[in-house]
């Protein structure tokens, strides 16, 4: 497609493991012979990612996310298949290419632990080429939709975790790349920090970078995302809008109903409805598939079943539908 | 290459405001450094008062080879040794990466950045010996200084190749914490003249891992006796640089990371 920024086509990364058993014998026998096993970190993945938008990978631990992002980042060479980033190939001519990209390791730190962020970000001026009044007024202009304050001139040792994500999010973004991957970028923060991090990636999107973001945090991708790509054993079992990731298990609702007397709806067993809790003498939750069982018919329903003192409608939550395409 | 100037400048600032933030380790470390260096001649001292000697060799002469050594290594230390460890460590945790999304030479970003200013007091430590073994030799000639200085930098180069060669094989031996011994066993070659040791390994030691250049030659240039043989090293030398430089860069491409 012509605005598409990435193109990814039948990426696969394999890589040897040695196989060992435990125990002085095995141990002794792995010293003289270990038996090579080949592992599919990345299997056969591809997709496209258009200009100005942010995608979400998702998946276990272990499933290929992070490879994925390293082989787009150009920081390792796959082993078969093409990726095109703004038409670089990015492990060819990659000095050129990361020119052009940023990229957030949540664990991994770009900082200098004993000296203030401030420095390290001169580093990054020295490296990128930044001109002096452009790289004053890009930091002024992060350090403030970051809210960091003058914590930049403080040591990163004594600065928190959110601090310093807050400053590596600074370190990815000074020379205004074009593309920028995130690789856990929320892992360990409190909500505060978490929150603010999303704002500046959505303020970040609006002035057109795009994001690719790697994460186990649903909420990262629920409320950054609009478009989802699930990795799982090293190959992609989900390639789709949120929205369509919500009907992957059909389009239900969850409904929980505050009632007075819980006896009248035990039988709420019909097409397209599901009781999934009644611990509760006065709660009740159903699941119900709007597509066999449109909501409102399902009000009437309930109406007729007995009387109701509150209710609430819900979506679907993410974590079932993503445990469920995993298990799957 | 403005580029890279202006990143090895930022690399200086950086290690000097690091080392300033725990002052008093880089004070210690300093005097500490300055006078291990420069009692390291006290062996040699009871070689030659037992009446021992290196054949050829005054003691003031042996002194002003390992001063040059020591000088050498003092250098090494500060401009590019820590590309050993710091390899090492990125290789073991798995954070090549953040080197590697940046549009340098990651050989060259890991050498600038780990420009380490303590080591200046090794070099101290190296010239305070080098000048009482300078005043009792006899003085050389302006061409000796300029073949001892041309060796000495072409010393410098076999020092940072084989530290290359070394960081190289921490992508394929992960953590293996014996390397840097291996470099300094190899590298201790160097530091006595050469002609103490037999004829194939001082073969070995001018043209193949050629550590002699480091302060073998500096110094015989100094004491008058360089001759063609010394400047037909300076081949040999450059291409085991050359080598060191493709060895690792490859390696980077090898680079695997560890599981996220």
């Amino acid at each position: 497609m012509k605005d598409d920024i990435i193109i990814v086509d039948k990426l696969c990364r394999k890589y040897i493991t040695y196989k060992r058993g435990s125990g002085f014998k095995e141990s002794l026998k792995s010293f003289f012979h270990r038996e090579k096993v080949p592992v599919d970190a990345v299997k056969d993945v591809s997709f496209q990612v258009k200009k100005g938008d942010i995608i979400g990978i998702l998946g276990p631990n272990g499933a290929g996310k992070s490879t994925t992002i390293k082989m787009l980042t150009g920081t390792l060479y796959p082993s078969s298949g093409t990726v095109s980033v703004m038409g670089y190939t990015p492990w060819k001519n990659r000095t050129q290419y990361v020119k052009s990209i940023g990229a957030v390791f949540g664990q991994k730190s770009q900082l200098i632990f004993d000296i203030p962020p401030v420095d390290s970000f001169m580093m990054n001026k020295a490296i990128y080429d930044i001109p002096d009044q452009e790289y004053h007024e890009r930091l002024n202009h992060l350090i403030e939709l970051l809210d960091l304050g003058d914590k930049v001139n403080r040591p990163t040792r004594v600065l928190s975790l959110g601090e310093r994500m807050k400053c590596e999010f600074i370190m990815a973004m000074l020379h205004n790349p074009k593309v920028v991957f995130l690789d856990e970028p929320t892992i360990g923060l409190d909500v505060i920090a978490k929150q603010v991090i999303r704002d500046f990636i959505r303020a970040m999107n609006e002035q057109g970078t795009t994001f690719i973001l790697t994460t186990h945090d649903l909420e990262d991708v629920e409320k950054l995302a609009r478009n989802v790509i699930i990795i799982n054993k090293g190959q992609k079992v989900f390639d789709g809008t949120i929205e369509d990731l919500r009907k992957n298990l059909g389009n239900k609702k969850v409904v929980e109903l505050t009632v007075e007397d819980q006896k009248k709806f035990a039988k709420l067993e019909k097409e397209g409805i599901r009781l999934l809790s009644s611990e509760d003498k006065h709660k009740i939750k159903v699941e119900v598939n709007v597509d066999l069982f449109p909501m409102n018919e399902f009000i009437h329903y309930l109406s007729d079943a007995g009387e109701f003192r509150d209710i609430s409608i819900q979506e679907l939550p993410m974590e079932d539908i993503i445990t469920s395409i995993y298990k799957n | 290459m403005k580029k890279y100037l202006r990143l090895y400048r930022q690399s200086i600032r950086i290690s000097f405001a690091a080392a300033m933030s725990y002052r008093a380790n880089f004070i210690l470390q300093s005097l500490i450094m300055i006078l291990s260096n420069s009692l390291f001649p006290l062996i040699t001292l009871l070689i030659y008062k037992t009446g021992a000697s290196f054949p050829g060799w005054s003691l003031y002469e042996v002194l002003l080879l390992q001063s040059i050594f020591t000088i050498s290594s003092g250098f090494a230390n500060m401009l590019f040794s820590g590309v050993v460890w710091v390899t090492m460590d990125h290789v073991k945790e798995g954070t090549l990466e953040i080197v590697l999304i940046k549009p340098v030479k990651c050989l060259f970003y890991l050498v600038a950045t780990t420009f380490s200013v303590e080591n200046v007091a090794v070099v101290v430590g190296g010239v305070i010996v080098f000048i009482i073994a300078y005043s009792n030799i006899s003085a050389p000639s302006l061409i000796s200084w300029l073949a001892a200085i041309v060796f000495f930098l072409i010393g410098l180069l076999v020092m940072l190749a084989l530290n290359l060669l070394m960081s190289a094989t921490s992508f394929k031996w992960v953590a293996n914490t014996r390397i840097p011994e291996m470099f300094t066993s190899v590298l201790n070659f160097g530091n006595y003249p050469s002609k103490i040791f037999p004829k194939s390994l001082q073969a070995v030691i001018t043209f193949i891992l050629p550590v002699t250049m480091v302060s073998c030659f500096p110094a015989e240039a100094l004491l008058g006796r360089a001759d063609g043989f010394m400047f037909l090293a300076i081949l040999p030398c450059i291409l085991f640089l050359i080598i060191g430089i493709c060895i690792y860069e490859h390696m980077v491409t090898l680079y695997e990371g560890v599981g996220g």
